[in-house]
């Protein structure tokens, strides 16, 4: 009879379900990096001056920067020249004006991920905004948000209709020269979503991005801003896939969020980019600038994520509490398997009196892979009454895989309180044995008890996210109890 | 319907069962009893397949198969159902969901299509009143922040929902009052049947009061010393284990 | 882009040439090795708290002479061994006599003892170079040192009574010290080990230290650490420990001196069932900085280790405290728990903590803890409901909040010297209520 251990390897391996290639005739450009392509880039999308501008100085900048290497992971060094800047699919000359004008090959992409583009975006009350390589190819729902007053819109749209907002709010919480991705992307970024929300709105739908890389060689530099108003609410999805390529590709998203007095953002990321064959050969380099900046008093900012793709991810939505009781939260689900890295966690900076963050995460490595938390919570002095809470588990399946904690606690305030509390652990022999003694497979066994350690975050998703989140539990698990 | 036979078993190298033989018949109802330390509680490990632990010679039969061969899971699909002394907790899985999972594994095996969601709530909610238990109950944790008499009531509820062949009850009474201990009586009561074996373990005397078996026997150093009926344990109530040879507390010291 | 410094060159310039071969070659090699790193910066991750504070001027980078004057201290009545500005004062020591006991100076070591030594030295876990490619201060003890102590117990020897070792550093000028001191306890023996570092004067010194352990196969070793040194010390001590099978191995560190106290522990489990338990207590003041940078490696299975620091920050001061576990691949079964509470007394000091985990193996049960707080408003109310003022009800909270530690310090002169300067440190930090 095998042992516990021994079964939990033994489950059987099931290929990365999103890993088609869509066909379809793409304008990209070569690949490479030089003043010229970002000049050709902005041109292309007839964009402000101010924009071209703010991109070159980025560029300028990334010049002089290094790549990080603090993070706990190994990679071989990206080659920048290799990469194409942007890929588009074709299409006529005019933006689809609605969903019949949409490639059908690009719908079918969207179909088989089992994004509710379609009708089914109706029923489930959801507005979607589709991210196809470089360019935002469909915004669902635009007149009931319209009604509102929510502007929800490709950010390259918004830069033509709203380009005061973007120059005041664009960089505002992610500098140009934040750190070398950031740089990265504020120079090439191509398309992303857009989303404001005017004072006292409560977004009548949930908004969603569903982004996807597909051409070969390219990188995906996505950036969405968000902007709630005073009072304002908005709940935003976000979800990614790529297919499987045997070469490793780069997505270098940048997300800002601004909350002005009393505003709340719920932000939650579903993450499956292609993880790379059992081998670690191929998949996506996910190095995100994710942040939230609190400005106004008593707004909220809520980071969900689950984390179950990418070969290597990097990335660490953050919140800066500078409005005075303003609230972080910090909820993450991290799974790794194979060769999969992920470095990931949060920051806590907390400026305003009586602000609150939270923090929950869970990570799961399997295989070989390796599975980092990397955290800051600070409290400067004027941090008056601040609180921090932050729970960090690992779980392990299997006895060559990696889980580190790396949590960095910095308090300059006598009378902020933080409790950190971090546990490393594996799926107990008692409990395979409770759930095999009533009948049930050992590989159902070990999803469903995985699936019990990261209730606390499943529970903050939105309901269709929490659904599709225990299923991609279960599938990238698979193999892994082996 | 389960013959054991000349069984030894270790647990991390240490040998618990020396030989120990006892055969039950569909519709029996026997009472393992002996000091602590003795292996009762290894038998019912052993039988349920906890691979912590080693059969090192004898031979087991259920119903015919060769129980020694199946996995953990497979022996409680051909019915083999054990009340854990210590239920684990299992946090974050609601009981509901454990409980259905289990179910419908166990029907698959039996070529019966799954139960639906609200079908089984209302099973779950019948069986939980019949142990007494708040509903809300299922929608807890396995086992989480459980009273020690919550986690045994639990256990038979399970019993009760599953129906197995044969139910392997290890100290379901220990650490209950007697309200609780009534409550449990009961449940394992009405899980007696023709084609259903029991098979108590104990180390008191009490719940024998409440659910009289057919037989009972009494476990020392890994062997059955004596078997008898009921009276047996009536007589190790009044006389202790000492009567038959065994020093209670050297055996638990040993244990 | 980074402006990096290297180590100014009379750092690298050891005097005293009257010690065995093995250990000049040794010296000679951290000296070389030394030239090409550069100093700590913020960007160095293991100074990233503590770079700011770290002064190595030309006037401190020579050795500081011999002072027959300097004082012992009053631990008399036992075994005590002197060390003036790192090098050995036997006119002043108490050698315990006891067979399987040998206590050596470097310089007096055979062939056979100096390679024993060097091969400790040379294997020093906190020695290696820092992968940032920054100067390690042990290494710098490595490059200076001009005396040590080579104490050598043989299997199942017992030492009935703590040894001291007084560590004088007078800094009556500039300058620096590089004690070294390095114990070797054999199968199943046994002792306990007291370093004291205390000052005179108040000119601008380092003391560098290095302490190395090696704990044989079911051997039991206690070391405590005392710092009373003056404000004008900056102190970089490093400790560093192998435990064979079912070892044991105590640390109680305590201390209350220096402007810039750092101290690097990192033991590591070789052996299995080995356990270790890791204690500390840093009160700061003024402007101090103190920074505890401990490691536990877990190398073989089934060993435990258990790690307590409590950190009380008063003033303008700075308490840091990084505490790594690292978990090899093969260390199944390994129970490691660690627990760092930090208490700030006044929003103008800072804490940082950084209670790390790094595991390779499955089978594991590892946690760790971290608070940073203040005291409880509610018991202070109820202290002084039952008559306490305000003033002592906060010193016996604060004092409640690392009790618990000093009354583990297994050597009561040392717990004494710690409840005195505990109890200076609280009539400072609760002077106005």
């Amino acid at each position: 009879m095998a042992t516990t251990d021994e079964e939990v390897r033994e489950l059987i391996k099931r290929e990365y379900e999103h890993g088609f290639v869509t066909e379809i005739e793409s304008d990209t450009f070569e690949p490479g990096l030089n003043e010229d392509v970002i000049r050709r880039l902005s041109e292309l999308k007839q964009e402000p001056e101010f924009m071209l501008e703010w991109r070159l100085k980025a560029y300028r900048r990334w010049l002089e920067m290094e790549e990080p290497e603090w993070a706990h992971v190994n990679y071989p060094q990206v080659k920048f020249d290799d990469i194409s800047y942007y890929s588009a699919p074709k299409r006529p000359e005019d933006m689809p004006q609605s969903l019949d004008e949409v490639d059908p090959e690009l719908l079918k992409t969207y179909e088989k991920l089992g994004i509710p583009l379609h009708e089914r975006a109706k029923l489930a009350g959801v507005a979607v905004d589709a991210v196809f390589d470089s360019v935002s190819v469909v915004t669902t729902f635009k007149e009931p948000l319209e009604k509102a007053g929510v502007i929800f819109c490709p950010i390259s749209e918004a830069l033509q209709k709203h380009p005061e907002l973007i120059k005041k709010y664009l960089g505002s919480v992610v500098p140009v020269a934040d750190n070398y991705y950031a740089a990265l992307n504020s120079a090439v970024f191509s398309d992303g979503s857009f989303v404001y929300i005017p004072p006292g709105v409560r977004c009548p739908l949930e908004l969603s991005t569903y982004f996807r890389i597909n051409a070969a060689n390219t990188g995906q530099f996505e950036r969405t801003l968000i902007i709630a108003d005073v009072g304002s609410y908005v709940s935003y999805l976000e979800g990614c896939t790529a297919p499987m390529r045997d070469e490793n590709q780069l997505h270098a998203a940048v997300v800002e969020l601004v909350l002005l007095d009393d505003a709340q953002i719920k932000y939650s990321t579903v993450q499956n980019w292609y993880p790379g064959d059992e081998n670690g050969k191929g998949g996506i380099y996910n190095f995100v600038t994710k942040r939230a900046a609190c400005t106004g008093k008593n707004s909220k900012v809520s980071w969900t994520q689950v984390e179950t793709g990418s070969a290597i991810t990097w990335k660490y939505p953050s919140c800066i509490l500078r409005g005075d009781n303003s609230v972080g939260e910090f909820y993450s689900v991290a799974l790794t398997h194979n060769y999969q890295q992920a470095d990931t966690g949060t920051k806590m900076i907390h400026i305003g009196k009586n602000t609150k963050s939270t923090v929950i995460s869970k990570g799961i490595s399997a295989g070989r892979s390796s599975n980092a938390y990397r955290g800051l919570v600070k409290f400067n002095p004027g941090a008056e009454g601040a609180r921090n809470f932050t729970q960090c588990d690992s779980l392990l399946i299997g006895d060559r895989c990696g889980a580190h904690t790396f949590p960095y606690i910095e308090s300059k305030n006598k009378s902020a309180i933080v409790e950190h509390e971090a546990t490393t652990s594996k799926v107990s022999d008692e409990q395979m044995f409770l759930c095999r003694q009533r009948g049930i497979e050992p590989e159902q066994a070990v999803s469903m008890i995985v699936n019990g350690f990261c209730k606390e975050v499943f529970k903050e998703l939105p309901m269709e996210f929490a659904v599709e989140a225990g299923k991609l539990l279960e599938v990238s698990l698979e193999g892994s109890v082996g | 319907m389960l013959s054991i036979k000349n069984l030894h078993a270790s647990v991390e190298d240490k040998q618990i069962l020396n030989g120990l033989n006892l055969e039950i018949k569909a519709g029996e109802v026997h009472a393992i009893m002996g000091p602590n330390g003795s292996g009762k509680s290894t038998l019912s490990q052993v039988l349920a397949g906890n691979e912590a632990f080693e059969v090192t010679e004898g031979e087991v039969t259920f119903n015919g198969d060769n129980l020694l061969d199946l996995a953990t899971e497979e022996r409680a699909r051909e019915g083999i159902f054990l009340a854990f002394q210590y239920p684990v907790e299992i946090p974050g899985v609601s009981n509901l969901q454990f409980l259905r999972t289990s179910v419908n594994a166990m029907r698959k095996h039996n070529g019966i299509e799954d139960m639906n969601a609200a079908e089984f709530m209302k099973l779950a909610k019948e069986v939980s009143k019949q142990v007494d238990l708040d509903p809300a109950f299922l929608k807890r944790g396995v086992n989480e922040g459980f009273s020690g008499g919550e986690k045994k009531r639990n256990e038979i509820m399970q019993a009760l929902l599953l129906k197995p062949k044969l139910a392997i009850l290890d100290e379901t009474d220990s650490g209950l009052d007697i309200d609780a201990l009534k409550v449990v009586a009961d449940g394992v009561n009405a899980l007696r049947a023709p084609d259903r074996a029991i098979l108590m373990i104990t180390h008191y005397q009490r719940l024998l009061d409440h659910i009289v078996p057919d037989y009972v026997h009494v476990l020392s150093e890994g062997k059955i010393i004596k078997s008898g009926g009921p009276e047996l344990a009536l007589e190790l109530e009044a006389k202790g284990y000492g009567w038959l040879g065994i020093d209670d507390q050297a055996a638990a010291n040993h244990g | 882009m980074k402006s990096a410094s290297t180590l100014s060159n009379a750092f690298l310039q050891p005097a005293g040439q009257a010690l065995p071969a093995a250990l000049l070659t040794l010296r000679f090699d951290r000296a070389s090795a030394l030239a090409d790193l550069i100093l700590p910066t913020r960007k160095t991750e293991n100074w990233k708290y503590s770079a700011k504070h770290l002064k190595l001027t030309d006037d401190m980078a020579s050795t500081l002479p011999m002072d027959a004057s300097a004082e012992a201290g009053d631990y008399n009545s036992g075994y005590t061994v002197v060390m003036v500005n790192g090098v050995v004062r036997p006119d002043a020591s108490n050698y315990p006599t006891l067979e399987g006991l040998s206590i050596q100076r470097f310089g007096d070591l055979s062939e056979d003892d100096a390679s024993v030594a060097a091969d400790m030295l040379s294997k020093s876990i906190s020695d290696q170079p820092a992968k940032s490619g920054s100067v390690n201060m042990s290494q710098l003890n490595g490059a200076r040192f001009e005396d040590g102590l080579l104490i050598q117990l043989q299997p199942g020897t017992v030492l009935d009574q703590p040894l001291f070792l007084i560590h004088h550093t007078t800094a009556s000028h500039s300058g620096s010290a590089y004690p070294c001191i390095l114990v070797a306890a054999g199968n199943n023996s046994q002792l306990t080990v007291v370093e004291d570092y205390v000052s005179s004067g108040d000119c601008s010194v380092m003391v560098n230290t290095t302490t190395e352990f090696s704990v044989g196969d079911g051997a039991n070793v206690t070391s405590v650490r005392l710092n009373t040194e003056g404000q004008s010390v900056q102190h970089m001590g490093t400790t560093g420990v192998r435990q064979q099978r079912s070892s044991r191995f105590e640390s109680h560190s305590v201390g209350f001196g220096s402007t810039l106290r750092r101290h690097d522990l990192h033991v590591r489990l070789e052996g299995e069932g080995a356990e270790c338990k890791l204690n500390g207590v840093v009160v700061t003041q003024g402007t101090q900085h103190y920074d505890n940078h401990t490691t536990i490696e877990h190398v073989a299975a089934n060993c435990n280790s258990e790690e307590t620091y409590r950190n009380i920050a008063a003033d303008k001061s700075h308490a840091v405290f990084n505490g790594r576990i690292h978990i090899h691949q093969d260390a199944q079964k390994s129970k490691a728990n660690m627990s760092n509470k930090n208490l700030l007394l006044t929003s103008g000091a800072e804490i940082d903590t950084k209670p790390e985990l790094e595991i390779y193996a499955d089978d594991v049960l590892c946690a760790h803890g971290a608070t940073i707080g203040q005291l409880d408003k509610q018991s202070i109310f109820y202290l002084v409901s039952r008559g306490l003022s305000p003033r002592d009800a906060k010193v016996l909270l604060t004092m409640a909040f690392i009790n618990e530690l000093v009354e583990q310090i297994p050597v009561e002169q040392v717990r004494d010297t710690a409840h005195t300067g505990l109890k200076q440190f609280f009539d400072q930090a609760f002077k106005e209520v």
